[in-house]
């Protein structure tokens, strides 16, 4: 059996080089910070290591026409402390703070976030519910864009082809009136896996009492983050008010009824709905419920 | 293969299995022993050293990441047989019992305190998240945190 090698590309031209080769035996990483347990618990001893993150290029975060690009290499730590997200993705920085700990997010990437595809992921909502768009890179040079919903194929599949890597995330800025929220639910309050999640985007009218348009991304909910319609349809039209919330409460209940009835967590997560949907609403109405905006 | 990396301000060249952790370099090869392995998956924060002034699990790095970093493990903290303000300020605390975590603690609260030498409360809390300790509990360590920042 051949030994493991580890290749270190510190360009996007070296990394193209590397990536010829790739085949079914080669495992790309950014942060690491989920292969690292992969690579132990399922025993790789061969193949190819390409690490990408002492790749320069492939880190940063900036704003160019409308919309919002991040390097596939930067970690949650940089997205939480970046004003650009701050101001227009706030449910993406919500949701880059409560993955794992200090640590993790110092080491984790938005890029392998997203290539891992764990159904259960905190960015992948937040990323879903704004339409952003993951840009991929091939090993003759080429690349191409693809949503988010066709790059997570769910829990643990992504797309990606051997000679592809995901190089960019980008977000499309929204415009004034739209609020964004995310939450999630775990066995803990810190440091916990999600045992759902949640991303909210609405627009609302100027004066800020009715919801004109809803998306809502739930994710940890099957094998993939989705979008739920049912949620959706309740908020539209409607006036913000505690009433409201319930109604939204009583759809995401519906919702979790109609994904996960076999499953024996669906007792727990169809009550527990309730307060991560109470939680996101807070959050994207908190102005608005206690009379006068922020 | 080949790795060239700086720990505690000194250049290391080595030739090590390319699947190794950073953890397993620092404990098996340089004998920093210092750093403890705990849950080994990023849950307890017992191996946390600063890499380029950040904590991180070095038991999720691979030791290859490590490439041309600086990192600075628990054994740096003290210089000259003087322990870091940290460290005093932890004993003067009784924020150490078994003392398993504390490496990993110790490695959290001063990235902390490199990047923020006036954190709040709130900030020491999120800065030791990922760091747990079985037998403290975590007032002590906050306290003793608090009080090395006010010193400086």
């Amino acid at each position: 059996m051949a030994a493991m090698v580890v290749k270190t590309p510190s360009t996007i031209d070296e990394l193209l080089a590397c990536m010829k080769d790739a085949d079914e035996n080669t495992y790309y990483i950014s942060g690491g910070t989920d292969f690292m347990i992969k690579l132990r618990k399922n025993r790789i001893y061969s193949g190819t290591i390409i690490d990408l993150k002492g790749i320069p290029a492939l880190r940063y975060i900036k704003k160019e026409n409308g919309i919002i690009r991040i390097g596939g290499n930067t970690t949650f730590t940089e997205i939480v402390g970046n004003k650009i997200m701050q101001k227009h993705a706030a449910c993406v920085v919500q949701a880059a703070s409560q993955i794992g700990s200090t640590q993790i997010r110092n080491a984790a990437t938005i890029g392998g976030n997203v290539a891992n595809a764990f159904a259960g992921a905190d960015s992948i909502p937040a990323l879903m519910v704004l339409d952003a768009k993951v840009v991929v890179l091939k090993s003759d040079g080429e690349s191409y864009e693809k949503d988010m919903d066709g790059i997570v194929l769910g829990a643990g599949q992504n797309s990606l082809g051997h000679d592809e890597v995901i190089v960019e995330i980008q977000i499309p800025v929204l415009d004034e009136g739209y609020r964004t929220a995310f939450a999630k639910i775990g066995s803990r309050s810190r440091v916990t896996i999600a045992k759902l999640n949640m991303a909210a985007v609405v627009k609302c009218r100027g004066d800020g009492s009715t919801i004109e348009e809803a998306r809502i991304v739930l994710g940890a909910l099957g094998p993939k983050a989705f979008r739920s319609g049912k949620a959706e349809e309740v908020l539209v039209g409607r006036t913000i008010s505690k009433d409201l919330c319930m109604a939204f409460q009583n759809a995401l209940t519906a919702q979790v009824d109609e994904s996960i009835a076999s499953r024996s967590s669906w007792a727990y997560k169809r009550e527990a709905v309730k307060g991560l949907a109470d939680e996101v609403f807070d959050k994207l109405f908190q102005d608005v419920l206690t009379g006068g905006r922020a | 293969m080949e790795l060239d990396m700086i720990v505690n301000e000194v250049e290391y060249h080595l030739d090590i299995d390319p699947r190794l952790r950073l953890l397993d370099v620092l404990r098996d090869y340089l004998k920093l022993t210092g750093t403890k392995e705990g849950c080994g998956e990023g849950e307890c924060g017992a191996c946390t050293v600063i890499m380029d002034d950040l904590a991180v699990n070095s038991c999720l790095v691979l030791a290859h990441q490590a490439r041309g970093k600086r990192i600075i493990t628990i054994e740096a903290l003290e210089k000259d047989g003087e322990l870091d303000s940290l460290q005093k300020a932890f004993i003067d605390h009784g924020a150490v019992q078994c003392g398993y975590c504390t490496p990993g603690m110790l490695m959290s609260c001063k990235a902390l305190l490199i990047k923020n030498p006036n954190p709040t409360e709130e900030e020491i809390r999120i800065a030791i998240e990922g760091n747990l300790c079985r037998c403290t509990g975590y007032t002590k360590i906050i306290r003793a945190v608090q009080e090395a920042a006010a010193q400086k």
